[in-house]
Order: structure tokens, then C-alpha cells, then sequence
């Protein structure tokens, strides 16, 4: 397999190889907490601190652990950053960890980071695995804003909790509640699919 | 809270797929069948069960006594990977026929973050040992509905004409959807 | 060294380093979680019982918790409840206060609720629904106005408007308030709780 440069290394997360869109990896997170685009951006956020670090860590041990082992280990070490997220958020950003509820703790099934240790980290020098942990974080913040700005534009008609569309405007409740989400998702990627194959086309 | 309101609940009114949006990956993987979507659902509940059980266990006998709640995420998620484990050579040994045909999802079992969720939620309500019993064994129920009743209709749906664009995720998500909202009609029911 | 025993203390060792790791963290943030916590319940007492200075917890049980509020010097302002209740989605936690004398609520505060989005999540409303906890009857149960009044002026002052299109959240909220006011009379009248009463009650 040739090496890719560095850029593009970062830039597959965005697009060709995001982790939402294309790989369907981390819909929980990316369903339950985009009601709000600062609710999405803080999970976003959370879940790229624990996939740099683990990806960071894990390629850096990874000669010393025996492949029977190996996801174990990884757990125990993105449970860890997990835990250090969860506390973090708790102590200094209160109103946004009670926001989030249970679904931080849950970054830890989130298969996109258990994912990329098990298909990159593991295999890769530390520079590149952080460069493809950023990419795919960007990636996946970058899929829960849109997905979370379209659902809190048509569901409260605020964005960032400001006021944007005008008092015309009778919000779409169902883009708050579950049954918006799935629909949302589910267009959005109909809509990803449709881009891929027009420009696949040309 | 009764046990029979617990159970309904996480059947129906909390549905852990379609109200927690939890077990979303196996959901829409492996629900294109319903053989397929019935075993899952089956080990899933089976596994949650006994996570259930084991999670509170752990969490109190050990983790809220000697004041270790900083370990719950690490240790409920290390209790569920051996479980799984556990599971599958228990199952192998048992009923190799039953083994095959659950195949490669037993290891998927681990990620799906539905049991995790179980254990967190169980133990973020501080349910009782006998609630938090029921509340595993009623979710699984649920997630095993929620995943029969999709592959039943997408069984359905591969013989219609789905737009190229939205076939296999982009629909089983819509379709999600609808089913949420159907869903949305229990609310209330244990008023 | 064979495999297992390498597997083995690969596994400890991770296991133990981030055991350590994580206890460090947590020792650094504990506190911090604990201060916040508090703020929260301050503040929801500060909203309800205006003029408070001091918050002291007359008495705890599963689901309610009362606090005393007095001014620095010592001067009874009035009491805050802390409830907890089944509604129509999912728990509701609530604070509301009572004057001194407990003859009327002073205000009322969701803490957290998790209703329906739109409707009964509008109990969180100062419009829809808070401003109607100002300055009630807490002399005997209060009810709910259906439909609802078009002004705060038209309630009687044992009476709360119902929140459009959302009549079981609203009632879940009542039924908290009614209950907890209850059980509050039950525990003066068992002696659990001395209250001096200004109006004799």
C-alpha cells in the first residue's frame, strides 16, 4: 500500500472516509445529543480529545502488546480518557456535562474510536496516527454540526441558542425529538451518497 | 417504581433504540433479516441480562463502598468484553449449530452500545438489584423488537423501488424514524 | 516468558497505570463536581425564596428535601422544598418555596425535567407556567384552571393555568407541589420538624 502524504492522511476523515457518513461508525452519539448544535460541538469536542489521545497512546505502545491482548488494552485506555473527559466536563463545564447526561461515558463504545486503534494506531508510527485521529475527529464534529444545525434551525429555530428565524417561523418539534433525528441522518446521508456518485460520475 | 412499570417502560415507552438511540450499529446491520435480527436480539438480551446483574454487583459491593466511582466506565466496559467472551465460547461449546449462525455478531456485541448504556443508566438511576434485573432483561426485550420489527419491514423493502441514493442506511434510518415516532405514542401509558 | 504470563502482566500493568492515573484525576476534580452540585441547588433557592441568605436542611428523605431559609441575623424568611416526581415522560425535580408562616408558595423552579420538547418541557416556561407559582394559596391543595386563564389576575390563588396541549405534565408538576406541602404538615404535626409559626397554623 503506497503511504499517503500527511494532508490527505488528515483530509480522508473529512470526506471520503468520514466516519459518519461513509463508514456509519458513532451513530448513538451523533443521534442523541445534536437536539442542540452546542450540545453536538461539545460531543464532538469530548470524542476528539479521547480519539487523539487514545490513538497517540495505543500507537505508541502498541509494540509491547501481545495481539491477544490488544482490545482489552485499547479499551482500558480509551475508557480511561473517557473517565478523565466525563470528570473534566463535570467539575469545569457543568451545564453542558448535565446536557450531555449519560451519552459521555458512552464515547467509549463509540466504534469509531475503538475502530481507528484496531485499523490505523495499531499499524501506524505516532505522527501519522495522530494525523489520522484528527482527521477523523474533524470528520465526526464536523457530521454532528451539520446534522445538529439543521435539526436545531428547523426544531427551535435558534442556532447556538440565538434567535435566527424570525417569529414567522413555527418550529418543527419532530426535528427534537428522536423520529427527526433518524429522518435527518437518514436524508443526510442520502444526500452524501448522491454527491459521492454525481462527482464519481464526472 | 413497580417492576411490570420498569419492564413496559423499557420495552416500550424508553425504547433503548428508538428513545435512547442506543444499539443503533447492530441495528441497522443486522437487520436485514429476520432470522439474523432475532438471534442478535436473543444473545443481546442474554447479554444484558447478566450485565446487568454483574454491573450492579460491581458498582455496589465494590465501586460505591470504597468510594471508586471514577472506575465505573473502565470496569463496566472490561465486565462486558469478558462477558461477551464468555458468551461465545459458552455458546460454542453448547450448540455449535447455534454458534454458526450467530457468527461474527458475538464480538459485535461488545461495542454495541446498548449493554454499556444498561449498566450506566441502571446504575445513573441507582435501581435495585431485582429493578436493574428486569430493567436488562426488559431492554433487550425491547432492542429485540425494535430490530425484529425493522427487518421485517426492510425485508419488505428491498422488493420496492428505493431511490439508489438513500438504499440500506439512508432508508433504514427513515424508516427508524417513523418507527420512533409510532413509538412516541406509549408516552403516557403508565400514567 | 512464556505467552500468558506476558499477557498477564501486560494487562496489569495497563490496568494498574491507569487505575493511578484516573485516582489522581479524580482526587483534582472532586471537589470542583461537589461545588457545583451545590451551586446548582443554591441557586434554584435563591429563585424561589427571595431574600435568603442562609440554607440550612431541615430534614431529608427519598425524593424531598426541605431547607430552612434565614436572613444573617438569624430571621426566618421562609422554606425551600426540593421534590422529586414521576411525570409524564421521566422524573421531575423541582424546587418551590414557602413564606415563613406557610400560608403561600413564593415561587416555583424546575430543575430538571425531561417532557416532551414543545409542550410539556414548558413547565421550564416562565410564561407558560412559572409565573403562575408567584404568591399562591399554600393553605390547602391547589388545582389546575382548564382551559386556562388569559391573565394571571383571572386565577383564583389556589389555582394554576394549565400549559396548553400539555395538561399531564402541568398535573405532574401540581401533584409534586400538593404531595410535598402534605408531607411537610404530616412531619410538623409528627414533631419530626419544629417550625415556629408566625400565625399559628
Amino acid at each position: 500500500m503506497a503511504t499517503k502524504s500527511i494532508g490527505s492522511e488528515y483530509l480522508k476523515g473529512l470526506w471520503d472516509e468520514n466516519p459518519v457518513f461513509r463508514q456509519l461508525l458513532g451513530m448513538c452519539p451523533t443521534l442523541a445529543v445534536t437536539g442542540t448544535v452546542i450540545t453536538g460541538i461539545a460531543m464532538g469536542l469530548a470524542t476528539t480529545f479521547v480519539l487523539i489521545l487514545s490513538s497517540i497512546v495505543v500507537a505508541s505502545i502498541k509494540k509491547l502488546i501481545p495481539a491477544q491482548v490488544r482490545i482489552a488494552s485499547y479499551i482500558v485506555v480509551i475508557a480511561s480518557f473517557v473517565t478523565i473527559a466525563d470528570q473534566v466536563l463535570k467539575a469545569y463545564f457543568y451545564p453542558i456535562s448535565e446536557a450531555l447526561g449519560p451519552y459521555v461515558p458512552l464515547i467509549v463504545v463509540n466504534c469509531i474510536i475503538l475502530g481507528r486503534q484496531e485499523a490505523f494506531a495499531s499499524k501506524n508510527s505516532i505522527g501519522r496516527s495522530f494525523v489520522d485521529a484528527l482527521g477523523m475527529s474533524s470528520g465526526f464534529v464536523l457530521a454532528l454540526l451539520i446534522l445538529s444545525s439543521v435539526r436545531e434551525i428547523l426544531g427551535a429555530g435558534t442556532f447556538l441558542g440565538y434567535q435566527v428565524m424570525g417569529a414567522w417561523f413555527k418550529p418543527w418539534i419532530i426535528m427534537i425529538l428522536p423520529a427527526g433525528a433518524f429522518i435527518t441522518l437518514g436524508i443526510l446521508l442520502g444526500i452524501a451518497l448522491l454527491i459521492e456518485s454525481k462527482t464519481k460520475r464526472s | 417504581m413497580e417492576l411490570a412499570a420498569i419492564f413496559i417502560s423499557a420495552v416500550l415507552v424508553q425504547n433503548f433504540v428508538l428513545y435512547y438511540f442506543l444499539g443503533i450499529c447492530p441495528f441497522l446491520g443486522v437487520s436485514k433479516k429476520i432470522d439474523s435480527a432475532v438471534s442478535m436480539g436473543l444473545a443481546v438480551t442474554f447479554v444484558m441480562s447478566i450485565t446487568a446483574v454483574v454491573s450492579w454487583l460491581i458498582n455496589n459491593l465494590i465501586l460505591i463502598p470504597y468510594d471508586l466511582g471514577y472506575l465505573q466506565i473502565v470496569s463496566f466496559i472490561l465486565v462486558i468484553a469478558s462477558l461477551v467472551q464468555l458468551v461465545e465460547m459458552f455458546i460454542r461449546k453448547i450448540s455449535p449449530p447455534l454458534y454458526q449462525a450467530l457468527g461474527i455478531y458475538l464480538p459485535l456485541i461488545t461495542t454495541n452500545c446498548a449493554i454499556m448504556g444498561l449498566a450506566l443508566i441502571a446504575a445513573l438511576n441507582e435501581l435495585g438489584f431485582v429493578e436493574t434485573v428486569i430493567f436488562g432483561f426488559g431492554s433487550g426485550i425491547g432492542f429485540t423488537l425494535a430490530i425484529v420489527l425493522m427487518a421485517g419491514i426492510r425485508e419488505q423493502l428491498d422488493l420496492s423501488d428505493v431511490p439508489e441514493p438513500l438504499k440500506g442506511a439512508g432508508i433504514a434510518l427513515i424508516v427508524a424514524g417513523i418507527m420512533a415516532l409510532a413509538f412516541n405514542g406509549f408516552i403516557g401509558m403508565l400514567t | 516468558m512464556n505467552l500468558s504470563a506476558r499477557m498477564i502482566i501486560v494487562l496489569t500493568t495497563v490496568g494498574l497505570i491507569s487505575g493511578g492515573f484516573l485516582a489522581g484525576v479524580a482526587k483534582l476534580t472532586k471537589e470542583k463536581i461537589a461545588l457545583n452540585i451545590q451551586a446548582e441547588i443554591e441557586e434554584a433557592i435563591q429563585e424561589v425564596v427571595a431574600g435568603a441568605e442562609i440554607n440550612q436542611v431541615l430534614h431529608e428523605e427519598d425524593d424531598l428535601v426541605i431547607y430552612k431559609e434565614t436572613k444573617g441575623d438569624g430571621e426566618l424568611v421562609g422554606f425551600a422544598l426540593q421534590a422529586t416526581g414521576v411525570g409524564f415522560q421521566d422524573k421531575i425535580t423541582l424546587m418551590f418555596g414557602l413564606d415563613a408562616p406557610l400560608k403561600n408558595i413564593t415561587g416555583l423552579t424546575i430543575i430538571s425535567q425531561s417532557e416532551t420538547p414543545g409542550l410539556g418541557a414548558k413547565i421550564e416556561d416562565w410564561d407558560a407556567f412559572l409565573q403562575f407559582w408567584q404568591n399562591r394559596d399554600a393553605t390547602g391543595p391547589l388545582t389546575l384552571r382548564k382551559p386556562p386563564a388569559r391573565t394571571a389576575e383571572d386565577l383564583s390563588r389556589s389555582e394554576i393555568n394549565t400549559i396548553t396541549a400539555a395538561t399531564i405534565s402541568s398535573q405532574k408538576v401540581l401533584g409534586i407541589v400538593n404531595f410535598s406541602i402534605e408531607r411537610l404538615r404530616q412531619l410538623i404535626q409528627q414533631g419530626t420538624i419544629a417550625v415556629e409559626e408566625k400565625d399559628g397554623n
